[in-house]
């Protein structure tokens, strides 16, 4: 062992036995991580109250330059492993990248089965965020002690049988995911032009199955979301509360009848005022999205080219949009099952018509969109063409250049690859949903902490209220990383116009907020 | 060196994105998480493929990338678990090895899935009354880097390998994971 090695080692080990020995905690001060770790840094003007709020988080780097040299033919591998959460839409986005690259048109077959890949990984991704973690929330309740709003706070509320629910459909799904993908983490499913496998017709019942329990799960899921937020006066007014509120354009994947579609169709934008501002294929996106930097942030905030950047303000002369459950729905007409357009239409008359402008209604459409996913899974899981044999088109044409977009459960996800003729990455571009989102996100965090902070005084609360903020649209940050504690910090720096530090805010595990 | 009788007594070794199966039992598991196109993030792997060679005995061996709950099927029907993992504190230098127990960990709770680490996926698992382990300890290696794709390993991470995998072994051939135990 090398001299480093073993200092390194007889350093752990003194530090380990120090801990377990005498009783001595080490504590892991998850605001050491790298810097700018799910931190909001709030500046304040002379009068003591905010001026500007930014909201810094770590993204992973060096995609592009990994990706060249390497055939097209693994991007759905390996793009795949940049999210933890979500390798299933990253495969889909990278496989129809694929298609478009060489220009090969799947099979009908083909196509469906990815669609039910597809829907089982959306209907287990809303059903999770749904219960554990929009929970907090509307379950638990936004005034709930800090200690309760929870992943345990939310089984307490809903109960363990309904937990175990959950994690049981979650379970089977996964089984049947793994059935048709190979593997769940990393699906080999996709090929440019079709799949890898087949379904057999004694594969089918089992998908029934589950397709049928998935809708069944999501009516009840819907039952209770109306029984706890909609019949709960508090928390609908909280959800059209001027502070979770932005007039921005919002874009989606439809179908030809401008219906919500996960797997494939055109990007629609609509305006603030709910009006189609744009209608295009994937392969144009280009045309229309367009990414501007800041100096504080590694983060690239979208906009959509055609409207400008106009800075971090809403309305109709500013690009900023928003994806997202609430934005797909915002952008569609309606939905493409009966019981989610029920559910639509109950939203919107709800809260006011098209488009709703109220970012912690994504939580509501967010149930909208599983009961579609459910239906859709059925709909797929009982199409006799679902077992036709035929599911490749071998691909023939000299690869160049492919786009592939779907919506993953966060919203837009572009993938977009240029190859040389032998179908070598020359260069890979990805747009993952919180890039999208991101701009709309900044705005939520400094307009939620201009709320909490008044004349120099911040309250602690500005945790709970920025986190609720931005925890609506799920973002997505360097997920793939599993460096310990594997949970985003959140701390909050008030600084002076100088720059200078006044104090920080930082929650604990328990819930408790330290300042220092 | 490994003999057959050692690895006639391994339980199964899955691979990355393998889930025990529902029923699956192990007496010790050791998880080790990372991910191998993110730099020093790639030592859970690496460890796990060396763990692999010659499993400890009667010890089951996974690696996975999954996050949020993808976790939790790594976390139930096991008695002990001994997570291998990266962690970035900026303490210590890179490569600096820790045992740690799960009290240990001071951060906020996750309500994404994004932000649903190791810790908040044991908390669901006892909620939900899913068979979580009775001991859990974390050979956790101060990591440099954790976040370029397709970025070298940091050399003092990556020479960490061996002390990792030795006290792995230790650990899972101890009859307490907890050192005050021993």
């Amino acid at each position: 062992m090398s001299k480093p090695v073993q200092e390194a080692w007889e350093q752990g080990q003194k530090k380990a036995n120090e801990g377990y020995m005498q009783q001595r905690r080490i504590t892991i001060d998850p605001i050491t991580r790298l810097e700018g770790h799910g931190k909001i840094d709030i500046f304040l003007n002379e009068q003591g109250d905010v001026d500007r709020a930014y909201f810094q988080v770590p993204e992973l780097r060096g995609f592009e330059r990994f990706a060249q040299g390497r055939p097209a033919e693994d991007m759905p591998q390996i793009t795949s492993r940049i999210c933890g959460v979500c390798p299933t839409a990253h495969h889909m986005a990278g496989t129809k990248a694929l298609d478009d690259l060489y220009k090969v048109d799947p099979p009908p077959a083909a196509k469906k089965i990815r669609e039910l890949m597809y829907s089982l990984f959306m209907t287990e991704d809303h059903t999770l965020h749904f219960y554990f973690l929009g929970g907090p929330d509307f379950v638990v309740g936004p005034d709930a002690p800090a200690a309760e709003r929870n992943v345990l706070g939310v089984i307490g509320k809903v109960g363990v049988d309904i937990g175990k629910k959950v994690i049981s459909m979650r379970r089977e799904i996964r089984e049947v995911m793994t059935l048709i993908g190979g593997k769940v983490i990393h699906p080999v499913l996709g090929l440019p032009g079709g799949v890898s496998r087949r379904i057999k017709p004694a594969e089918q019942e089992r998908i029934q199955r589950v397709a049928d329990e998935s809708v069944e799960f999501a009516k009840f899921t819907l039952q209770i979301f109306e029984d706890v937020v909609l019949k709960n006066t508090d928390y609908v007014n909280l959800i059209v509360s001027d502070a979770f509120t932005h007039y921005t354009y919002y874009m989606g994947l439809t179908d030809d009848d401008n219906r919500v579609n996960f797997y494939d169709g055109l990007i629609r934008v609509v305006s603030p005022e709910g009006g189609e501002t744009a209608r295009f294929p994937a392969q144009e996106y280009l045309d229309y999205v367009a990414e501007h930097v800041e100096p504080w942030s590694y983060v690239k905030f979208c906009y959509l080219k055609p409207i400008g950047w106009k800075g971090f303000t809403d309305g109709m002369d500013s690009g900023i949009y928003a994806v997202a459950p609430l934005a797909r729905l915002n952008a569609a007409d309606g939905m493409a099952t009966p019981l989610a357009q029920e559910a639509h239409d109950k939203l919107f008359e709800t809260l006011g018509g098209k488009p709703v402008h109220h970012t912690l209604a994504n939580h509501w459409a967010r149930v909208v969109e599983l009961l579609y996913a459910a239906e859709r899974l059925r709909e797929l899981a009982y199409d006799p063409e679902l077992v036709d044999p035929n599911v490749r088109t071998l691909p023939t044409e000299t690869p160049k250049e492919g786009v592939g977009v779907v919506e993953a459960p966060r919203g837009t996800l572009f993938h977009h690859y240029q190859t040389d003729d032998r179908g070598v990455i020359e260069k890979a571009n990805l747009i993952v949903a919180t890039q999208n989102n991101s701009a709309r996100i900044a705005m939520s965090v400094e307009k939620a902490a201009k709320g909490m902070v008044s004349g120099g005084d911040v309250s602690e609360g500005v945790l709970n209220t920025v986190e609720m903020a931005f925890r609506a649209y799920d973002p997505c940050h360097a997920c793939a990383t599993h460096s310990l504690p594997g949970s985003m910090p959140l701390m909050a720096c008030v600084r002076d116009p100088q720059g200078r530090i006044l104090s920080t805010l930082q929650r604990d595990r328990d819930g408790r907020v330290r300042r220092s | 060196m490994c003999v057959a009788a050692d690895r006639a007594a391994a339980g199964p070794s899955l691979g990355p994105g393998e889930q025990p199966p529902a029923e699956a039992w192990a007496d010790t598991r050791v998880l080790c998480l990372g991910n191998d196109i993110l730099s020093d993030d790639a030592l859970g792997v690496i460890v796990a493929e060396r763990l692999r060679e010659c499993p400890p005995r009667a010890c089951e061996v996974t690696y996975t990338f999954a996050g949020g709950f993808g976790l939790l099927d790594h976390l139930v029907n096991a008695r002990r678990l001994i997570v291998v993992d990266t962690m970035v504190t900026g303490q210590v230098d890179p490569g600096t090895v820790s045992l740690l127990r799960e009290e240990d960990f001071r951060c906020a709770p996750g309500d994404s899935p994004h932000y649903v680490g190791l810790f908040e996926a044991l908390e669901a698992g006892r909620g939900l009354e899913l068979g979580t382990p009775e001991e859990v300890v974390i050979v956790a290696v101060e990591a440099a880097d954790c976040l370029t794709i397709g970025g070298p390993m940091h050399p003092s991470v990556e020479a960490a390998v061996p002390a990792v995998v030795d006290l792995v072994r230790k650990l899972a051939g101890s009859p307490s994971l907890l050192p005050e135990a021993r």
